[in-house]
């Protein structure tokens, strides 16, 4: 076995299909039209923001429902910074978006995160509708009418602008999440904060640093669709809906594994494209994710990557099957961190 | 001066009605185990059952609060046994996913009735009060008072149930211990649903004279949720006292930021006691709730 066999995962087969995922990807501005490479463009950022959301979610096991709140104040620095005043260059306003996103993180996560999952959940909600309240009042964020960036019409620039930090992500969470010690860690707290703090790990350390990196990334990816879609306003980058997108995409996609939140993203976008092109803009899609969330939570609680998977197939009919059977009560128990 | 005696008497006024919904989803949230992400939405669906009364059968929305009571506590009756067959599944993380569950239901509720109604503000016309009552130099919405008053019942009737009858001991039971409270012949299942349809029945209730103080939208669910979140937190989860002060602060909060600061800090505000609160005292001001 060669180094390069050791470095990436998967039989031969499964590192030639994904030799040639990559290739696609990095290949569409030439052989899809502009449309498709809009859409393409959307499907690499949701990926990035269902997989942020998914470090927390996931693999820390606490639901973050202010994820919004994070991509906003990356749009807002970007945009602010990209004012004819301080006029700064495109790309140097990423990383002070993210710096910023993940400095609040540790400032919420620090008093929230020691407490149960519900807290953690209702903080960083609380949070990213102050965040909308403040963006629509305050003066400085051109209140409800926004902010104008300046134009850049190039559709396979915002693609690559998007793809290469989505790509960066997706390596990012995998080697930090799959394949280190830290990875280890955040899966022992998850499972179980008791045992994993007796073992020795100091759990708030190091779900306030999961929520951190949970934080950076959408800081980054807000500045990009800032510039991308060129106007920004409270709705268009602090709606609490951008969030329920993320917690649906992952959880469609499989919670706490790493390709379910592409997935999820993939399939959601896609769906929400051919929605809008049937029916419009129309706010009956809100009640779809809801409902599309609770069935998923009820039916298929792995998502949808576990179809792939035929011990999961099996596992799954199975369940199907003891579903049949009368009602298992009396397993109540109070365990559960919520 | 007067302005302020008059802010504080109207901030306690609607904060009775912030107890009554913060009580029931204290209390559901002891049984079930699971904090209901839907609970702003019940009042705001409780609103707009409101404005249906009016609009649709032409019926005082007071007189329809029977009516409203009954239907929505269905609703939550039907609703619960799936929040509880979530929480109790053999799920990796059933607690998660329960709070999932709950966060679907309530963009279901909210996407439903933003398709349904637009965005548009209503208000539950509520013809038999109006007008306000004089005291002294103080001008009381009689709304208010009446809102008040509804809350005061309607919280006493509930905590009747919970420590005068032997359900409500069963209630109890199942929020200290589910598995205590089955060995001694408590069906969970059945305790858990009755709680969550009346808690449910009761918010919606609570929602139409919200309705009727305040204009609503269909988006209003969330800031409801918050406010609720926020009581119970400062109150301490799952403690009935600490709601019963929290509640009235909230009020008293909001009004003040409203008439002194801007309605538009209203949530910055609160977020921003919510998260001292939570740094200084996790189990709540007065240190009785479960962190």
């Amino acid at each position: 076995m060669n180094r390069a066999d050791a470095m990436v995962p998967g039989t031969r087969w499964q590192q030639a299909s994904l030799l040639v995922f990559l290739v696609v990807i990095a290949t569409v501005p030439f052989w899809a039209d502009d449309y498709w490479t809009r859409i393409f463009t959307g499907v690499a950022m949701w990926s990035a923001l269902a997989m942020s959301w998914n470090i927390m979610g996931g693999y820390a096991g606490y639901i973050s429902f202010g994820q919004v709140a994070f991509f906003g104040i990356g749009a807002y620095t970007t945009a602010l910074l990209m004012q004819k005043g301080p006029g700064w260059s495109f790309f140097a306003t990423l990383p002070v978006g993210a710096v910023l996103a993940g400095v609040l993180a540790v400032l919420i996560g620090w008093p929230v995160l020691r407490l149960r999952g519900a807290y953690f959940a209702i903080a960083t909600w609380a949070l990213a509708e102050a965040f909308l309240q403040i963006a629509t009042a305050a003066g400085f964020t051109g209140g409800s009418s926004g902010l104008t960036l300046p134009i850049n019409a190039s559709t396979s620039f915002f693609y690559y602008s998007m793809l290469i930090p989505a790509v960066v992500t997706f390596v990012l969470c995998w080697l930090l999440l799959e394949r280190s010690r830290f990875g280890y860690r955040i899966k022992a707290v998850r499972d179980h904060e008791a045992a994993a703090e007796s073992i020795g790990i100091d759990t708030n350390r190091v779900k306030i640093q999961a929520f951190a990196f949970s934080a950076v990334i959408p800081g980054v990816f807000g500045g990009i669709y800032a510039y991308w879609i060129t106007f920004i306003n409270p709705t268009s980058v602090l709606a609490g809906d951008i969030t329920d997108q993320m917690v649906v995409m992952a959880l469609v996609g499989g919670l706490g594994r790493i390709w379910g939140p592409a997935l999820g993203a993939t399939v959601l976008y896609l769906v929400d494209r051919q929605f809008i092109a049937s029916f419009g803009e129309t706010t009956a899609y809100i009640a779809v994710i809801g409902g599309l969330l609770a069935l998923i939570v009820l039916f298929l609680p792995d998502g949808l990557i576990s179809l792939f998977s035929r011990g999961r197939r099996m596992a799954l009919s199975r369940q199907l099957l003891v579903r049949l059977l009368p009602d298992r009560s009396g397993t109540t128990g109070r365990g559960g961190r919520l | 001066m007067t302005l302020f005696i008059q802010t504080v008497v109207n901030g306690l006024l609607v904060g009775g009605l912030f107890v009554t919904i913060s009580i029931g989803f204290s209390l559901a949230f002891g049984v079930l185990d699971v904090v209901d992400f839907a609970v702003g939405e019940w009042v705001m669906l409780g609103a707009f059952a409101g404005v249906a009364s009016t609009t649709w059968f032409g019926i005082d929305p007071i007189a329809f609060l029977p009516v409203v009571f009954v239907f929505f506590a269905l609703l939550g009756w039907l609703l619960s046994p799936l929040i509880y067959r979530v929480r109790t599944s053999h799920y990796a993380r059933p607690a998660l996913m329960a709070l999932a569950f709950t966060f679907g239901i309530a963009t279901l509720a909210r996407g439903s009735m933003l398709t349904a109604v637009g965005f548009d503000p209503r208000t539950v016309d509520i013809g038999v009060v109006n007008g306000t009552v004089t005291i002294g130099s103080l001008h009381i919405p009689a709304l208010r008072l009446l809102g008040f008053a509804f809350a005061a019942v309607a919280t006493a009737l509930f905590m009747l149930f919970l420590y005068r009858t032997r359900t409500g001991l069963a209630a109890r039971a199942v929020a200290q211990d589910k598995e205590y409270a089955g060995l001694m012949g408590v069906n969970v299942k059945r305790v858990s649903s009755l709680v969550y349809a009346l808690y449910a029945g009761l918010t919606a209730m609570a929602g139409v004279l919200i309705g009727g103080i305040y204009s609503i939208t269909a988006q209003d669910g969330p800031l409801y949720t918050l406010l609720a979140f926020f009581v119970v937190v400062l109150g301490g989860l799952g403690s009935v006292g600490g709601a019963l002060v929290a509640g009235l602060l909230l009020g008293l909060l909001e009004a003040l930021v409203t008439v002194y600061v801007s309605a538009d800090y209203t949530l910055a505000v609160v977020f921003g006691v919510l998260f001292l609160v939570l740094v200084i005292s996790p189990r709540g001001l007065l240190r009785r709730g479960l962190a």
